[in-house]
């Protein structure tokens, strides 16, 4: 039986195999932020002027000016702040997401906008991940419309589930975790005490995240209509292997740490200048690659586990082949004498 | 209770331990003996303390007033509540978690005569606001004036429940950091008592005197005190009584904990006085011992060096409990300081806050200012002086971002803080309008407090110090601290020696930036360099006062070739053009190129360049920006 492993492994191969999914979806991320960078851009240009300050600034970083520009900004403009250099970017989305951080309202609406795309796209991902042969982007297109109903029935379902984890139990969890801490003298008893409320929290939603994303892949890989119904399907298959599910999980969550870890080494600060300024970004977007690498290998991998286990020839049926085939009846045609 | 202190009194001078008294260096009319037993379980004070004061005006004293702080917390109505919500500000104390101080007897003694009770003459007012919910002054009418010289002495009983930390005095787990926990005093002035309630925003005022106080805690228990320990010897079962005694200081605050890490050090520099150090450390900051010790002397030899030496010769710096809220407080002879258990070097903690309340020592301790009244003199002089001790003895410090809950720091080396950073200036900026600094501080909008007491003071000061040069604003700071040691000086005395030492008259730039709420704003508003028919280049810089705080400058234009054109400006007129005909073309025109005026609040607008570098420095910064977006959707890519 397929463990952990060589799903993980199998589903480096099938991303591997279709890179151009691989970078049009990062070209798809790039796209969708170009716009407000462009934006800030602006923003910039005009607070700086014809300064002077502006030649130290494109050397280097200078503090006080980001007071004074922050000082001024409003929108867009207060997101621009120190932590986005280098490796603290990465800090502060992470943290901000664990610590449920408000985002500005422009931000939540590119971030929403990504995931509706993100959402569209993911049916012709996992419909690609699944068959592992190439689709041409007729098939991958059209997998993506054809799941796309279900697949944001089920994102509004998520966004039930998610809503309530962050909107009540996040703040259940603070509100225990400030009682918790109120008397406490020592930082590093409060620290282990926040670490394990984020446990708690972390793991409720990666059983959540992990149940959505089988539910997902049910739906596409099964042909689902119903996003009830695959992510009833997404939880059975998460019931009966957790141990497997939750492997793969972890090993998929421990290449991202060593790619962040990597870039936590590497990533370039503010002291760039001249071409070094897009050898600097050059070397950023190569780790955003990555991390769409690991993104989709997500994808892959756990599609990977869920057809090495259940929708495979020896386990299901051959269904009568109606259009549009799906991708595990193709996959028992093809194995059929 | 007095009768056993004065069989202490009469044992101490037995064995030798009693307290040598030296020269008074101050008036000495406000001194306490104080006999004190806390009793953690109940958080609780029991005291007896014997007051001797002398009224050192020329006005008999007809009642006395005194300050309760504690009283602040017995309730949600007091003022200091009241200003605390104005602000914006919330704290919800449990039951028990409030304080208070109740008097039991209060008794006055003058010459030999039997004690008066004058218990049932207390009567809480309030100066300030009229608060009748507000018990932190009272006011006791006395039978016959205090005559200006005369001396009497007040005894009182009282107990006091120490509250969860408000405003960096009370206690949490085994910690207690206990300040303005006695009955104390208020400062009698020719013109009546100052003796102002307690308010949200403000500190404290009050008299020297010498302080000679028992303390009795559990016998497991670690205490620091203002002063040094003269003895300590059990006290009951389980209990002991340390002994702690100090002449010439005008307050008297303590620490004790079972979890304290003491450590010693010395502070020892050719030309000033050795003090000896105790670092009473929270075991989880063990580690960092040595950093507080590199920030205390660093603070200790540059005010020592800049404006007169520590007398003392003993220091003792808290590190408080996590969650104490008693962080950065200062005491005479002791201070709270501030760390974290994750406090990399060059993220300015714990150095910052150490050197910041060691220099309090100076600009509060000695120089010993009406905090409730002009709270900038010693919260923003010293954070003037704070600035400029951390750019100049101690290494560099960087902006620092906590993650994580808080709990993960970052270091961004890339982006050094610089002394600017320390005078608070972004602070200021953000309300520069909101007081004018000649108000009472306890007048000033809670909101924004801070930022007209701390930060605008620095920001003028360095502004000073630009214009008139450090030797010179060195001079008028040492003198002014030689001058008021050991008293209470006023706004009016630190501006009359800064125009006697300086030979100018300031009164014009004291109107702007202390009696006014101007803002200033200069900048270049237009920028040419022509090429002319004879070959020459006519360049042309219009220099404009956007806001309306006025101030000299120079204005600077850069040529191609190297050579610069300089031009003062008095900066009254709305703008001003300035010309140059030159062979070479400009490249750049600033306006207060050598940033004199700190107190700018637009800094980017002061320079023009022909070659304008916004679009690439726009660039880089919008490349990062979008490497961060990107990582943010990727990080919240994690729903889909």
């Amino acid at each position: 039986m397929t463990g952990a492993g060589s799903a993980l492994r199998d589903g480096v191969r099938r991303v591997a195999r279709a890179p151009v999914l691989l970078f049009g979806t990062f070209f798809t991320t790039l796209l969708i932020a170009i716009p407000l960078a462009i934006a800030l851009d602006g923003m910039l240009k005009a607070q700086l002027g014809t300064s002077g300050i502006a030649t130290a600034l494109a050397r280097g970083a200078d503090e006080g000016w980001w007071q004074e520009f922050l000082a001024q900004a409003h929108g867009l403009g207060t997101t621009f702040v120190p932590s986005i250099i280098g490796f603290g970017a990465v800090l502060q989305d992470v943290s901000d997401l664990l610590d449920d951080v408000r985002m500005a309202t422009t931000i939540a609406g590119v971030t929403a906008a990504w995931l509706v795309v993100w959402s569209f796209l993911s049916g012709g991902l996992l419909d690609r991940y699944a068959r592992n042969r190439a689709i041409r982007a007729r098939g991958f297109f059209g997998a993506c419309g054809a799941h796309f109903g279900p697949i944001v029935r089920l994102g509004l379902l998520a966004l039930v589930a998610y809503g309530i984890l962050f909107g009540w139990v996040h703040g259940w969890i603070a509100g225990e975790y400030g009682r918790l801490t109120r008397n406490l003298t020592v930082e590093r008893s409060a620290f282990l005490v926040y670490g394990a409320a984020l446990a708690v929290f972390g793991l409720l939603l990666i059983v959540v995240n992990v149940v959505v994303d089988y539910a997902r892949i049910r739906i596409v890989v099964e042909d689902r209509r119903s996003a009830v119904g695959g992510l009833l399907a997404g939880f059975r298959f998460v019931r009966r292997q957790p141990g497997t599910v939750a492997a793969l999980y972890g090993l998929n969550a421990a290449l991202f740490i060593v790619l962040i870890a990597i870039y936590g080494l590497a990533a370039p600060g503010a002291g760039t200048a001249g071409a070094i300024v897009w050898l600097a970004f050059g070397l950023s977007e190569a780790y955003l690659l990555a991390r769409h690498f690991l993104k989709l290998t997500f994808y892959a991998s756990e599609t990977a586990l869920f057809q090495a286990r259940l929708a495979h020839a020896a386990y299901t049926a051959a269904p009568p082949v109606l259009w549009p085939e799906s991708p595990a009846a193709e996959s028992i045609g093809n194995t059929s004498p | 209770m007095f009768a056993r202190l004065g069989l202490l009194a009469t044992l101490c001078a037995a064995v030798g331990a009693a307290p040598q008294g030296t020269a008074a260096r101050s008036p000495r009319n406000a001194s306490y003996t104080i006999d004190a037993r806390l009793t953690p379980a109940t958080r609780t004070i029991d005291a007896t303390e014997r007051l001797t004061w002398r009224n050192i005006t020329h006005r008999p004293a007809t009642s006395l007033r005194f300050h309760l702080y504690y009283n602040a917390w017995r309730d949600a109505r007091s003022t200091w509540m009241r200003e605390l919500r104005l602000a914006g500000g919330r704290i919800d104390p449990h039951p028990g978690e409030w304080a208070g101080t109740d008097i039991s007897t209060l008794r006055v003694v003058r010459d030999g005569a039997p004690a008066a009770d004058l218990t049932g003459r207390i009567g809480f007012i309030a100066p300030d606001d009229g608060n009748v919910d507000d018990r932190t002054v009272i006011d006791v009418p006395l039978d016959t004036p205090v005559e200006p010289g005369q001396t009497i002495e007040v005894r009182i009983a009282w107990r006091a429940h120490v509250p969860r930390t408000f405003a960096r005095t009370g206690a949490i787990g085994n910690y207690f950091f206990l300040g303005q926990w006695f009955p104390k005093i208020g400062v009698l002035e020719d013109g009546g008592w100052n003796c102002h309630q307690f308010h949200a925003t403000t500190e404290f005022f009050s008299d020297f005197g010498v302080y000679d106080v028992h303390l009795t805690v559990p016998s497991t228990w670690i205490v620091g005190a203002t002063g040094v320990e003269l003895d300590a010897h059990p006290e009951g079962p389980g209990e002991t009584s340390h002994h702690y005694y100090q002449e010439d200081v005008h307050d008297f605050a303590w620490t004790t904990s079972p979890d304290f890490v003491e450590r010693h050090a010395r502070f020892d520099e050719p030309g000033l006085p050795p003090v000896d150090l105790r670092l009473l450390l929270q075991p989880e900051h063990a580690g960092q011992a040595e950093r507080h010790f590199a920030a205390a002397r660093a603070a200790l030899g540059s005010y020592g060096r800049w404006f007169g030496p520590y007398p003392y010769g003993h220091l003792t710096i808290v590190d408080p409990a996590w969650q104490s809220g008693t962080g950065g407080m200062e005491y005479p002879t002791l201070y709270t300081a501030g760390t974290r258990w994750l406090a990399p070097e060059g993220s300015g903690t714990p150095e910052g806050v150490v050197v910041h309340e060691n220099g309090h020592q100076f600009w509060y301790g000695l120089v010993a200012t009406n905090e409730f009244e002009h709270a900038w003199m010693d919260e923003g002089i010293n954070t003037f002086s704070t600035a400029r001790t951390l750019a100049t003895a101690l290494p560099h410090s960087f902006y620092t971002e906590r993650y994580f809950g808080g709990f993960i720091p970052w270091v961004f080396h890339d982006l050094p803080l610089s002394r600017i950073d320390g005078d608070r200036l972004a602070a200021y900026r953000a309300s520069p309008r909101a007081d004018v600094p000649a108000t009472p501080s306890w007048q000033y909008w809670p909101g924004s407090a801070g930022a007209t007491t701390y930060a605008k003071t620095a920001v003028w000061l360095h502004t000073l110090e630009n214009y008139l040069g450090w030797p010179m604003l060195q001079r008028i700071l040492s003198t002014y601290f030689a001058d008021w040691t050991f008293r209470h000086p006023g706004p009016d005395d630190f501006f009359f020696i800064a125009n006697q030492v300086s030979g100018r008259d300031l009164a014009w730039y004291v109107d702007e930036v202390y009696r006014g709420s101007q803002v200033f704003d200069y900048g270049v508003a237009s920028f040419r360099s022509e090429r002319q028919a004879d070959g020459r280049y006519h360049t042309t810089v219009v220099a404009r006062r956007y806001q309306d705080g006025v101030f000299p400058l120079t204005v600077r234009v850069g040529f191609e070739d190297g050579t610069e054109a300089n031009w003062t400006w008095d900066g009254r007129a709305q703008w001003k053009r300035f010309s140059a005909d030159r062979a070479a073309r400009a490249t750049v025109a600033s306006v207060d190129p050598d940033r004199v005026l700190v107190l700018d609040v637009n800094r980017t607008n002061n320079t023009a360049s022909l070659h304008p570098q916004a679009p690439a420095a726009a660039r880089k910064w919008s490349l990062a920006w979008l490497v961060w977006l990107q990582d943010h959707l990727l990080t919240y890519g994690f729903f889909v």
